[in-house]
């Protein structure tokens, strides 16, 4: 498993696709886990299956948890879920890379 | 050893300050809890930092605001937990964040470590009111200073922490 982040539109969804041309991709991870949630999924119990699933995909996300914490309160569970489930899947990857200005940076 | 750490919300960064100061001392240590208790959520969130810190000799000291009324004794090792809160305490509840700084300079001066949980609140591009413009103004100012002397800084990005000036003595 790959894990590629950064704010919206940094280039980390170009630098995914360029350096994994043949993978599974999974662009706009944050948008998945915002489905989740509004379906009333468990996060965590539903991403323990997406990693047995898909063991070697390439996950694409915005950071989107550096803001003011928002007063709405999905808005939040889904900052902070998205967050944790980005750690989660870091740590089953074997590479990390945030991109900034289109610029990769490998984290791990 | 003084170490500021940051991060997004979900980021990781509590788990790994809590490794840091838990690195810096594995005895008895401090646990300055900023969060004011008022409802269902913070519950949650409170008892889910209780039962991280559990087993590692942390003494929990309640410090929502005016940190000079902590009994910090010289030569502590504390974790302050968080910034961001203690500012909001301070501007929002009756304190005085223009004291901020200075108590925090203070408590610098009597830890043999601290390590200051803040975080990254900077990046959503909304123009919000003019008080909260005021309070990112300020958490930036804190962070910018704090960074400045502190030994080390460090950003935690998906739980993994990527340093942004010093490095620390141990691998965590």
């Amino acid at each position: 498993m790959k894990l590629y982040i950064g704010g919206t539109a940094q280039g980390q969804l170009d630098i995914a696709r360029t350096e994994n041309p043949d993978a599974e991709l999974f662009p706009d991870f944050h948008l998945l886990i915002r489905r989740l949630i509004e379906n009333g999924k468990d996060v965590p119990a539903s991403l323990q299956d997406f990693c047995l699933q898909h063991p070697d995909a390439v996950i694409v996300s915005d950071e989107i948890g550096c803001g003011i914490v928002p007063m709405d309160s999905i808005e939040r569970e889904w900052r902070q879920t998205t967050g944790r489930a980005l750690c989660m899947i870091a740590a089953r990857s074997v590479q990390v890379t945030r991109v900034t200005c289109g610029i990769g940076q490998r984290i791990k | 050893m003084n170490v500021l750490v940051t991060g997004g919300s979900g980021s990781g960064k509590s788990a790994f300050a809590e490794k840091v100061i838990h690195a810096l001392c594995p005895s008895e240590k401090l646990y300055l809890a900023t969060m004011l208790c008022r409802d269902r959520e913070s519950e949650i969130r409170i008892q889910r930092h209780r039962q991280m810190r559990a087993g590692r000799h942390f003494i929990t000291l309640d410090c929502p605001k005016q940190l000079p009324s902590a009994p910090v004794p010289r030569g502590a090792s504390v974790l302050l937990e968080d910034l961001p809160n203690l500012l909001a305490n301070e501007m929002y509840e009756d304190g005085h964040p223009d004291n901020l700084l200075t108590d925090l300079r203070q408590l610098a001066g009597i830890c043999s470590n601290l390590v200051i949980v803040t975080g990254e609140i900077f990046s959503d591009g909304i123009a919000y009111d003019s008080s909260t413009q005021e309070y990112i103004r300020r958490l930036a100012h804190l962070n910018c200073t704090l960074a400045s002397f502190f030994d080390c800084t460090v950003e935690v990005l998906c739980g993994i922490p990527v340093p942004l000036r010093g490095t620390l003595p141990f691998p965590v």
